[in-house]
């Protein structure tokens, strides 16, 4: 989003009266954590998914948790490009300034740009594998998400709808790629869990996100960091992930086909 | 630079298993330099943000079945390193400093100890900022490609000690919510030979290993002014623990099997690879895929086994190194930079 001059920026440093409140806060969330405790650690959040519903992008899609997540996706291409070599991907990720639930992030700060350029890379590392650059020599292949609630898993769901946009606007592709994100709780022995919500997320000791090429079986991305723990914790980790994307799977197919259907029967304006 | 050269020559990670394939690489590499010679069609130049090299497909093909029979070029097995040599305090002006030369990659690690005021979210903490700087290394990596190449290994440093307990930060905290001792690490890559993020996380290790931090007292007035005192004693510091701090190991899948430490050319072979940070413990902190390829979830099964063993292994190594270097004290002759 290009900055707005003539809009008042407000003061250099601004803090949310959340972290004043901290004392009162505290105690609700304890009691929402204890009744998250009880939900189920392998159940997948409902997911909402449908492509094709920008004009003015040749593919787009919008993803939504049932968490509150709600990503929305556009991708172009292949346009021609200056450097000889094989097709590239660009990816961008944008934040809105309201999407997360702390302070609101002023659209140019430079912590903001890194974090974004951070989820660019990962989302460009999940989608390479995927597409098949090879049939697209000198040509540059774009692919912009925006982050309009962050609810947790956002960058899972990012993956997901770019996928499917890029899916959307044509291009050729080995495969669909899901994302699931997993994250597990500071508690001792705590078990992980599918799709955290943002305070679990928040909370979390450790945190794992995936990228899937479902027909392939095939790992295109694997983003984690958080308390340590042995190999046999991450692969018990990755396994609930790779199931997680495999139930995700047959959703965004239906949406790509339906997205299919309704370009056809409606005649081009 | 001696005490480094001495622990790099006793052998810690020395793979050269050379007496005993000596004769097969020998007609190998005969062979290599006709075929080189006859056709050299330049293949896939990848230049994935690190310095290309140009690989014939005969010599892709060479090394990949070779890694299948657990033989790599330089007569390493899969899971052995390359010679390294470690020196910490080699830059005087730093509150720690370290330099790492792992086979061709040399990288300078100095760490800067400052005062600061402590994040919102954690006020009785300190914290490490990471910068990277690639620009002094090939032509392609100046400007844009060194500056992507230096922000993404300095957002991996940090993933890898967003771990709580890596560095006891408590312990760098002055004033709760005022005064905090920031600790700037400055990472510089002199040279590029393939395995970075190794590198890095050993000169990391070793540079907050030799970090000191000047003890500061605050007095405070009758008016509650604090004033913060330096201990006059200059040997007076604090040292940090380094036990929790994670090593970083990057597995490159080739083919069917997986290579620790690869080099240039090796890399070239790679399409995906798996970066792993261990502690000494054994316990994974961070992982991460790193390429254009995919990886099947066995084969990262198998990675994160094996990352954990050589981790621990390059760790029992690593303090080795240290303790030693540490006990020489002040009679360890100093060599010029280049000695």
């Amino acid at each position: 989003m290009p900055l707005d001059h003539r809009r008042l920026r407000g003061p250099e440093e601004s803090q949310p009266p959340t972290l004043w409140a901290a004392a009162a806060a505290e105690d609700e969330e304890d009691e929402e954590g204890a009744g998250a405790a009880a939900r189920d650690p392998c159940a997948l959040r409902p997911l909402f998914a449908r492509a094709g519903l920008l004009s003015q992008a040749q593919g787009s899609a919008y993803v939504e948790l049932g968490s509150g997540t709600k990503v929305l996706c556009a991708a172009w291409g292949p346009r021609e490009a200056a450097e000889p070599g094989p097709g590239r991907l660009i990816c961008e990720f944008r934040r809105a300034p309201f999407a997360g639930r702390g302070a609101r992030g002023r659209p140019g700060a430079a912590a903001e740009r890194e974090a974004e350029r951070e989820a660019a890379a990962a989302l460009r590392e999940a989608l390479e594998p995927a597409v098949r650059l090879g049939r697209y020599p000198r040509a540059r292949l774009a692919v912009s998400a925006l982050l309009l609630q962050d609810g947790g898993s956002a960058l899972a769901a990012a993956v997901s709808a770019a996928a499917l946009a890029l899916a959307d606007a044509g291009v050729e592709m080995y495969d669909l790629a899901v994302g699931c994100a997993l994250c597990r709780p500071p508690a001792p022995a705590a078990s992980w869990m599918l799709q955290p919500a943002e305070p679990e997320e928040r909370r979390a000791a450790a945190r794992l996100t995936l990228a899937l090429l479902p027909a392939l079986n095939q790992v295109s991305a694997v983003l984690g960091g958080g308390r340590g723990g042995p190999p046999e914790d991450w692969a018990q980790a990755l396994r609930l992930g790779l199931d997680g994307c495999h139930r995700q799977y047959p959703v965004l197919r239906q949406s790509l086909l339906r997205a299919a259907q309704r370009r056809r029967s409606t005649p081009p304006s | 630079m001696e005490g480094g050269q001495e622990g790099g020559q006793e052998g810690w990670m020395d793979g050269r298993r050379a007496g005993r394939r000596a004769g097969r690489m020998d007609g190998r590499q005969e062979g290599r330099k006709a075929g080189r010679k006859r056709a050299l069609r330049r293949c896939g130049r990848e230049a994935a943000g690190m310095a290309s090299v140009v690989l014939s497909e005969a010599e892709k093909l060479y090394i990949v079945h070779g890694v299948q029979e657990d033989l790599r070029v330089d007569g390493r097995g899969c899971e052995d390193y390359r010679c390294a040599e470690v020196e910490t305090d080699v830059v005087s002006n730093t509150s720690g400093s370290a330099r790492v030369k792992l086979g061709e990659t040399d990288i300078l690690v100095g760490i800067k100890a400052e005062m600061g005021t402590p994040k919102l979210e954690k006020p009785d903490e300190g914290y490490l900022e990471f910068f990277v700087d690639c620009s002094s290394n090939s032509p392609e990596l100046e400007g844009r490609g060194g500056e992507e190449l230096g922000t993404d290994i300095a957002n991996t440093l940090y993933r890898v000690f967003s771990c709580e307990n890596s560095v006891d930060l408590k312990s760098l905290c002055i004033n709760p919510k005022e005064h905090c001792w920031v600790l700037y690490v400055d990472v510089l890559l002199l040279e590029c030979g393939g395995n970075i993020f190794d590198a890095i996380s050993i000169a990391v290790k070793a540079a907050l290993f030799n970090t000191r931090i000047p003890k500061v007292r605050v007095l405070e007035d009758e008016e509650g002014t604090k004033e913060i005192e330096l201990s006059d004693d200059p040997y007076d510091c604090i040292r940090l623990s380094v036990d929790e701090v994670p090593c970083i190991v990057t597995l490159s899948k080739i083919g069917y099997r997986h290579v620790v430490d690869a080099t240039l050319q090796e890399e070239a072979c790679s399409l995906a690879s798996l970066l792993i940070s261990v502690t000494s413990k054994g316990a994974i902190t961070s992982m991460r895929k790193v390429g254009k390829g995919s990886l099947d979830p066995e084969s990262i099964f198998e990675m994160m086994e094996t990352g954990q063993r050589v981790g621990k292994s390059l760790h029992i190594a690593l303090q080795k190194i240290l303790d030693e270097e540490e006990n020489l004290g002040t009679s360890r002759p100093k060599v010029g930079f280049l000695g």
